[in-house]
Order: C-alpha cells, then sequence, then structure tokens
C-alpha cells in the first residue's frame, strides 16, 4: 500500500471513530427530540459526565470493564431523575421550547460548574485497558485496537437500538410517538413513561460514547464542547428526529474532520459550521426531516 | 397627566440615583455598575429579538463580538482615533454583521433558528480564535489607547478615569435603551410585533416579513455591537472567551427570563439581578456560574417568564382582592 492510500485510509478510520462517537451522542439526541420535541442542550453535558463517572469508578476499581457498564447505567439515572423531576414540570408550564431551551441550558450549566467543583479543573488521565492497548496490522496498515474497539462497540449498540426500535412493540410505540404522540396517548399508551425511557436510553448511549472517549481525550471540563455542537449539528442537519439521518451525517461529519483537519488544519472547526449554515440555508429541515418544531 | 408626573419622578429617581452612585458605592461598586449598564444593553437588544421578533438567538455574542474587535482594532491601528466614531462604527459593523446574515437567517424560525445563530456565533469565535495574525486569537487585542471624549469647545473627558467613563456608559447605555424601546412603539417596531404573533396574516396584509426582519436583525446587531464597544473601552483588552463565547450569548438569555420575557424593561432587572448577584456570590466561592445556574432552573421553573411577571401577577391579584373586598361592601 502507498503511503498516500495509507494516510487515507488512516484518516478514514479516524474519522469513521469519531463519526461513530458522534452518532451515539447524536442518536439519542434525536430520538428524544422526535418524541419530546425537546433540543436537550445538556445532552452533552451527559456525556462529559459519564466520562468522569468513568475515571471516578476506573479509581476505585482499577476495572475499565466495570466502568463501562456503571457510569453509563449511573449517567442514565442522572436522566431520568431530570426527566422526571424537571423536564416534565417545564412541560406542564406551557413555556413551549423556549422552556425546554432554557430548561436544558441551565441543567448544562450547573452540570458543568458541578463536575469542576468536585474534581477540579485539571485534566484527569483514565488508561487503555491492557487488553486494547498497542496497535493491530490489518491489510498492511498499522491501526490502534482502541479505536476499533469503539467502531465496534458503536456497530454493537447502533444493532441493539435498531433492533429495539424496529422489532420489539417498545420500538414500535417510540416509531409511532416520534411521528404523533397525541395519537399514541390516545391510545392508551403511558406516554410520560415511555417519554422517561426514551430520555434515559438517550442519556445512556451518551455515557456509552463519554466512557469510550475517556482514555482517548483524556477528562477535562471542556471534554464535551466539540462533540456537543457537533452532535447539535447532526440532528439539526439530519433532520430532526431522523434516526437515519443521524447516522448518515455523524458519519459525514467524522470524515469532514478527519480530512479537514488533514488538509485545511486552520479551517477544519469551521467546515462543520459553514456545512449546516447551507444546509439550513436551503433545507430548512434538514435532510431526511419531516416537519419543523 | 397622571403618566407623565409618574414617569417624571421615576426619571428624577433614575437620574439622582445613577448620579450619585459612585460618590457613594466607590470604585470597585461603580466598575460592576459599567458592567451591568453594558450588560443590560446587550440583554435589551437580544430581547428585540427574543421578545419582540419570537425567535431565539444563541449567537448574539457574533455582534458584542464584532462590535467589541471593532472597537479594539480601530484604537489599535488608527492613532489618536475619536471614541464617539469608533464607537459609531463599531454597532454599525455589527448592524453590517446583522444585515448580511439576515438573508439566511430570515429563512428560519424556532429551533432551527437558534441552531443557525449557534453556527454563525461559533463560526465567528473559530475564525477569530484562528486568524490570530488579526485578532490576536486567544491573546486577543490589548495595549490599544483610550480615546478622551472631546466636545469641542466644552471639555475633554478623560474615559481612563472610572467616575467619567461610568457617567458616559450610563448615557449610551440609556440613549440606546430609549431608541429601542421607542422603536418598538413605532409603525415598524407593531409590525415586528406583528410577525411574532402571527407572520402569515402580516405577509397577506402586504407587509414585507423578510425585510422587516433583516431590519430588527440589523438594529438589534447595532446596540449589540455598541454594547461591545462599550466592553472594549472599559476592558481594555477583546479577547475571543471574553466577547465571542458561547457563555457571551447565553447570559443575557438567562437576564431576559430572570428578569421577565416579553416585556421590555425586564431585562434590565435580569441584568441587574445577575450581575448583582454575581458579584456577591463572586466574593465567597469561584463557582459563581454553578449558583447562577441553580437559580435560573429555579427561576425557569417556578417563576416562569421572570420576575417582572411574578409582580405583575401579584399586582393583579391584589387588585382583585380589592375589587372583590368592595363588591362585598357594596352588597
Amino acid at each position: 500500500m502507498s503511503p498516500v492510500t495509507a494516510m487515507y485510509v488512516a484518516q478514514a478510520i479516524h474519522g469513521l471513530t469519531y463519526g461513530m462517537l458522534l452518532f451515539l451522542v447524536a442518536s439519542g439526541l434525536t430520538l428524544i427530540f422526535g418524541m419530546m420535541g425537546i433540543l436537550n442542550l445538556a445532552h452533552a453535558s451527559f456525556f462529559m459526565l459519564s466520562a468522569y463517572f468513568c475515571y471516578q469508578v476506573v479509581a476505585w476499581t482499577d476495572s475499565f470493564w466495570i466502568a463501562l457498564i456503571l457510569a453509563p447505567i449511573g449517567t442514565g439515572l442522572v436522566g431520568i431523575i431530570v426527566e422526571r423531576f424537571l423536564l416534565r414540570k417545564v412541560q406542564k408550564l406551557g413555556l413551549g421550547h423556549i422552556g425546554d431551551l432554557l430548561l436544558t441550558l441551565g441543567i448544562a450549566l450547573v452540570i458543568s460548574e458541578a463536575v469542576k467543583t468536585i474534581w477540579g479543573t485539571e485534566s484527569h488521565q483514565v488508561l487503555i485497558p491492557p487488553s486494547l492497548q498497542g496497535l493491530v496490522t490489518v491489510a498492511g496498515l498499522e491501526y490502534p485496537i482502541y479505536r476499533l474497539f469503539i467502531i465496534g462497540l458503536s456497530l454493537v449498540i447502533l444493532g441493539a437500538l435498531a433492533f429495539i426500535l424496529f422489532k420489539t412493540r417498545l420500538g414500535m410505540i417510540i416509531r409511532a410517538a416520534v411521528s404523533d404522540r397525541d395519537m399514541v396517548s390516545a391510545l392508551g399508551i403511558n406516554m410520560p413513561r415511555v417519554f422517561m425511557f426514551v430520555f434515559g436510553v438517550g442519556t445512556l448511549m451518551a455515557g456509552v460514547a463519554g466512557v469510550a472517549a475517556a482514555p482517548m481525550l483524556t477528562v477535562f471540563p471542556g471534554l464535551a464542547d466539540q462533540i456537543g455542537l457537533d452532535a447539535f449539528v447532526v440532528v439539526v442537519v439530519g433532520g430532526f428526529g431522523s434516526l437515519l439521518g443521524a447516522v448518515v451525517v455523524s458519519l459525514f461529519l467524522g470524515e469532514l474532520n478527519s480530512f479537514g483537519i488533514q488538509f485545511i488544519p486552520r479551517l477544519a472547526p469551521v467546515l462543520v459550521f459553514l456545512f449546516m449554515a447551507l444546509v439550513l440555508s436551503f433545507k430548512p429541515m434538514g435532510f431526511f426531516g419531516e416537519r419543523d418544531e | 397627566m397622571n403618566k407623565f408626573v409618574r414617569n417624571l419622578i421615576m426619571w428624577v429617581v433614575f437620574l439622582a440615583v445613577a448620579g450619585a452612585a459612585p460618590h457613594v458605592l466607590g470604585i470597585v461598586k461603580t466598575n460592576v455598575l459599567v458592567e451591568l449598564a453594558t450588560f443590560a444593553l446587550f440583554a435589551v437588544s437580544l430581547n428585540l429579538l427574543l421578545s419582540f421578533t419570537g425567535v431565539l438567538s444563541f449567537g448574539h455574542a457574533l455582534f458584542y463580538g464584532v462590535g467589541a474587535y471593532t472597537t479594539a482594532l480601530l484604537l489599535y491601528h488608527v492613532e489618536g482615533f475619536p471614541l464617539i466614531p469608533a464607537l459609531l462604527l463599531s454597532g454599525l459593523a455589527a448592524g453590517l454583521a446583522g444585515l448580511i446574515l439576515s438573508p439566511l437567517l430570515v429563512r428560519v424560525t424556532g429551533t432551527a433558528f437558534a441552531m443557525l445563530t449557534l453556527a454563525f456565533g461559533q463560526l465567528m469565535y473559530i475564525l477569530c480564535l484562528k486568524f490570530r495574525e488579526v485578532t490576536g486569537g486567544e491573546d486577543g487585542v490589548a495595549g490599544y489607547d483610550i480615546p478622551p471624549l472631546n466636545i469641542p469647545g466644552v471639555a475633554s473627558l478623560d474615559m481612563l478615569d472610572s467616575t467619567v467613563f461610568y457617567y458616559f456608559t450610563v448615557v449610551v447605555c440609556v440613549i440606546g435603551i430609549m431608541i429601542m424601546w421607542f422603536f418598538t412603539k413605532t409603525p415598524l417596531g407593531q409590525v415586528v410585533v406583528g410577525i411574532r404573533d402571527n407572520s402569515l396574516r402580516v405577509d397577506y396584509l402586504g407587509y414585507r416579513v423578510r425585510h422587516t426582519k433583516a431590519i430588527i436583525f440589523a438594529l438589534s446587531g447595532f446596540f449589540a455591537g455598541i454594547a461591545g464597544s462599550l466592553f472594549a473601552l472599559f476592558q481594555g483588552v477583546v479577547s475571543t472567551d471574553g466577547v465571542l463565547h458561547v457563555m457571551v450569548s447565553f447570559y443575557p438569555i438567562m437576564a431576559i427570563l430572570i428578569g421577565g420575557i416579553g416585556t421590555f424593561f425586564g431585562p434590565i432587572l435580569g441584568s441587574g439581578i445577575l450581575i448583582v448577584l454575581e458579584d456577591m456570590i463572586m466574593r465567597y466561592t469561584e463557582r459563581a456560574e454553578l449558583v447562577t445556574g441553580l437559580l435560573f432552573i429555579i427561576v425557569v421553573l417556578y417563576v416562569p417568564g421572570g420576575f417582572v411577571w411574578l409582580w405583575m401577577g401579584l399586582v393583579a391579584r391584589f387588585k382583585a382582592r380589592k375589587l372583590r373586598m368592595s363588591k362585598e361592601v357594596e352588597a
């Protein structure tokens, strides 16, 4: 393999890794938006919170694998509490979208400040577990195992999500609720409970992404800044509530980011927003969106 | 007449308090007041969009930043550039930015608008961070001279004197806020409110919805730019994190919400509460944002719409009770 091709392949896999992480965060965001009409500004904060949980669990138990299970569950529980006691309340006030946006903005602020208060502002290192350290040679190209592990983990979660959504009764209810929640509610389904479940699962997935990212990016208060903004771009560009849009745009943004850094390092972060501005100017509902809320 | 007298009394009280403040409070507190006035102007300019046009902007820092950078760069590169032209040019530059973006912004509303403005705000933040030969990147622009305010034939006021600068800021902010207040009372301002309530109907009545929105973006941008310019004059340093960070966009939203959404003067009250509270909390803990964040959540949940509405609700309840009592007496 020539060095140039190798570079392209390496960058592509880099982009795929980030795209997959992005998808884990964005899919929860888009599901929550599609069902509840809430653009959860605190979503990325849950990603960061989970990375901190991971750091803490690793510090206590010395095992990344336990953290991989416990941290997302803890994050999901925090998410459920937020939904049950805060979001549900603000939805009843009838402030419309502004109310949701502002409440989740407040939650994002509190989480980011709480994290700084508890764990400090310095960055913490989470070690890659020994079994995932090192490089693997695939088709003449060396690649870090850990990044491949992230891709695999994301695929497993993507599969599980697809199974729940398209093969189970619960998934049917969720898909129905995305298209018309009042009708689903009228059919006698306990919508608040479904909301709580979806919010919990959404934050749990952000949590998995947070744990997966922790060893790669180290854990620090600004951890969620980039992925959070990118996830919003994914949801907006992919179309509010569209899971397909989330997959496609996440992967595209991952590559855009990766090759942008390779070729125009100075303007790479701008590309994402330029892309979003362009899409929104011509398709205000995004690529796969059906309605504008 | 009654209203006129009431307004007159309010103005006299305001001017007396604002005039006496620096002499009573001392330099440190005066600087807090300068911050407050600038912030209030910024919040009111954002409120033109949020309460009067009905769109939530997450990127208002863009205009603030354009204003601040314009002032800083003008004063840095042009020797002896006068004060008022710098202030006005900064406002115009920010207003122009609003006009340039408006063809895209007028097409969307709701969450898409919030996200698009967030994107433009971040775009500007990153551009200023990356083009460090112009903006100084993270370090920002610093070391420019603050010009004195020359009134030909009368006086030359030294802006480095914090009391003088305080008066200057208060005058600029009051004039700015008054202009915006009168704007909402003009026919054009009423059309804007109409667009908020029912843009389709305003369109059918023959008004140009998109043009009108473009004008309001430019106007809001202009005053945000003035606020940014004041910030640049006050701080003497303009950096990306100081004027373009996403938190700079979020803070005035919090002020509007805490003060009173849908009202003109609510944001000023909110700015006051936020700045004074922050100043008080800062004395006890470094994590002031934790407290403001919690306060913000509590306000959203328990005082929906802000304190102005809480107050008006109390007044209405009091009046209703008085009315009921007087009826009972009659009966």
